[in-house]
């Protein structure tokens, strides 16, 4: 895994945050997932199993409750997908 | 069923994943027992009888893969070395062991070996929320208390959150994983059988920090249920074969689709409750499969399915396998149920298959099932009727407004269902009240609560279910739940469990919160959070606004809408208790979402 793969991941999740969010707030790194971006559980799941086929990984559950930025989730599928 | 022919119903995409080199094979539909229908006394001798046959349980991954197989015979051997070790902390009978439930061998032969140790075991959720980490620590924290748990365990995804959860709880003597447990000396004591008196397990059923509810059942009331399930719901044979997604955690996934296949020797076929969510399709993959005929879900798992089925997902499935479709633990709308039916009928999927029924973890799952082989009935009631009289009249002329409401069925033998006013008395057919249950298979009440119990179970052991609805020829119609209960894509929600987040904030006061579902056309449910708020900046109301939302999501996994009001703005009951329901009215008075009060709920349990 390199630079660009990281930063491929997080174009990725910015585009798609872009596309299932409600609201009109500009995607960052930074944009905080819970709160400024209304995203209900069908979506996340969506978005999940997006992640998933685009990356061939499969991202555990329990590693989601840590994660709260789009960064937070950008590192997360680098991590697994560099273990993988 | 051999292996090859399992390859050949297989999806395409599966058989060519099908690895020839792994030696897992499930374990087949028809046994070399006679089968018994939970005609035993406990769990153990239950589980004594399904190990002299050749059935079991089987885990798939995400792929739908085969990953492991747990036939009785060995979930029994393994579960009684498993209660040797346990042995080794001479603990009293009847101690209560919290286990994380993950869709899992391990959990299965943790419960039975509590249970074989004469030790009371209850399943613990696993996190599914972004970002909900401390929130999901508290949760644990909270039933490890209230349960006075002495052992507590997780597999290795999990035991860092319970870790940090048993800090400063006295009562636990030892935290761990099931592999640390197997490290353990096994103490070669004879084990003692069970008495139908003694409690099974406990079922909590509220992700409240401060007031968990953990459901006490009897070994004598969960056969009793279990009973009345497989002979009076399912009517279960030989050739029966399941499937469930349903979480370990709830009463439906625990009770219905792991005990009720042990005590009647079926073989049953898993799927993480995480991969179903994912791609729900797997689950309708599995038992086109392995050609299962009993498989249950809440309404939600069927929209799930019927969002995400492509058509060439239809060729691939044959589903004329399931005859006994159970749809429980929510309001069963009848539209998510055609549409389900309209999208798989290509697929073979027979409507006549939708078994409805009506339960709750206070009488241990099932009260009523509707009749098994003639699908969803339902009634159309006139609007006008049913909230001015509280009434449920038959639809007498076109084009006047109407409801529909699904046909639950009759309560199961020697169980009895009554609806009573707000004063307790029994009402009329028809009439629209609370819903009230009496029967063997009642819990004895929550653990260490006497007041939450007192609430729940009335005089004559009469058991005041929370919900809503009417009698027509002994078949029951939930028309609604209390306004304590919100259910938001298939969660239930106890509406004071987010008022208590909301008090946790510096700038809520106690009894300043209120909480409730408001229902849009399409029948999706919007939580409302009313906050009586004295801030004047701002800035400081927008970051509570958001705090609480945040907070709300990480719990519970939701999106909630919340307001801001000037203090004594909420309406209160002469003992000044909040009224949910009057805060709800407020609310959409003031957001003038005409016709959005709903005839279905009356006042706060």
């Amino acid at each position: 895994m390199t630079e660009n793969n990281y930063n491929e991941i997080m174009k990725l999740l910015c585009d798609r945050l872009e596309g299932v969010s409600n609201s009109n707030v500009q995607i960052t790194s930074e944009t905080n997932i819970i709160s400024q971006l209304s995203i209900d559980s069908i979506k996340l799941l969506n978005l999940i199993m997006e992640i998933e086929d685009t990356f061939d990984i499969s991202i555990p559950i329990n590693a989601l409750t840590d994660v709260q930025t789009v960064r937070e989730l950008a590192d997360l599928v680098y991590k697994i997908k560099s273990a993988s | 069923m051999s292996s090859t022919i399992t390859k050949l119903n297989a999806p395409l995409t599966q058989a060519f994943d099908f690895q020839p080199s792994s030696e897992l094979q499930f374990t087949p539909t028809f046994n070399t027992l006679t089968q018994r229908l939970a005609d035993f006394d406990t769990l153990t001798s239950a589980l004594e009888y399904a190990a002299d046959g050749i059935t079991g349980y089987n885990f798939y991954d995400a792929k739908g893969n085969l990953r492991s197989v747990l036939p009785y015979s060995e979930l029994r051997d393994n579960a009684r070395t498993l209660a040797q070790r346990l042995y080794s902390f001479d603990l009293p009978r009847g101690s209560r062991v919290a286990i994380i439930a993950d869709t899992s061998a391990e959990f299965v032969e943790l419960f039975f070996a509590c249970r074989y140790a004469g030790l009371v075991p209850f399943a613990m959720p696993i996190p599914v929320n972004l970002g909900s980490h401390a929130i999901y620590v508290q949760q644990l924290k909270g039933m490890l208390e209230s349960s006075q748990a002495s052992i507590a365990l997780a597999n290795i995804d999990y035991i860092n959150f319970l870790q940090e959860a048993v800090e400063r709880v006295e009562s636990i003597r030892w935290v761990g994983t099931p592999g640390k447990l197997s490290e353990l000396p096994a103490v070669r004591l004879e084990l003692q059988s069970n008495h139908p008196d003694e409690i099974a397990y406990l079922q909590f059923t509220s992700g409240s920090t401060r007031t968990p509810r953990g459901v006490v059942i009897t070994e004598r009331a969960l056969m009793c249920n279990l009973q009345g399930i497989v002979r009076n719901g399912l009517e279960i044979r030989p050739g029966d074969r399941s499937a469930s997604w349903l979480p370990f955690y709830h009463d439906m996934g625990l009770v219905g689709l792991v005990l009720a296949p042990m005590v009647t020797q079926l073989s049953v076929d898993y799927l993480a409750t995480r991969d179903f969510a994912i791609r729900p399709l797997q689950w309708l993959r599995l038992i086109s499969r392995n050609r299962c005929t009993v498989a249950f879900s809440q309404p939600f798992g069927l929209k799930l399915c019927t969002l995400r089925a492509r058509e060439t997902d239809l060729k691939e499935l044959d589903l004329s396998c399931w005859r006994a479709a159970g749809i429980g633990a929510e309001m069963i709308r009848p539209e998510t149920l055609r549409n389900f039916a309209e999208k798989f009928a290509s697929a073979g999927f027979d409507e006549s298959a939708f078994l409805p029924c009506y339960g709750l973890a206070e009488s241990t799952l099932a009260v009523t099932f509707s009749k098994i082989g003639t699908g969803c009935k339902s009634i159309q009631v006139d609007s006008k009727t049913l909230i001015d009289k509280k009434m449920a009249a038959r639809l007498q002329a076109d084009g006047r407004k109407q409801n529909e409401f699904v046909n639950c069925g009759r309560p199961l033998p020697g169980h009895t269902v009554k609806i009573v006013d707000e004063d307790g008395e029994q009402l009329s057919e028809m009439m629209v009240g609370s819903v009230l249950v009496h029967g063997d298979s009642l819990m004895t009440g929550y653990y260490n609560n006497p007041e939450e119990t007192d609430r729940a179970l009335k005089s004559g052991n009469w058991l005041d279910t929370g919900d809503i609805g009417f009698l027509l020829g002994g078949d029951l119609f939930i028309t609604g739940r209390r306004t304590d209960v919100i259910i938001v894509n298939g969660r239930n929600i106890r509406a004071q469990d987010i008022e208590e987040l909301a008090e946790q904030q510096p700038e809520v006061r106690s009894r300043e919160a209120s909480a409730f579902g408001v229902d849009s056309e399409d029948g999706t449910t919007t939580i409302v959070l009313v906050i009586e708020c004295r801030l004047t900046s701002m800035t400081e109301r927008q970051s509570l606004t958001i705090r609480l939302q945040q907070f709300v999501y990480m719990a519970f996994g939701v999106n909630c809408v919340v307001e801001l009001v000037p203090p004594h703005t909420l309406p209160r009951t002469s003992s000044g208790k909040l009224s949910r329901f009057a805060a709800k009215q407020g609310y959409i008075q003031r957001t003038n979402l005409a016709g959005q009060l709903s005839f279905v709920e009356s006042g706060d349990r």
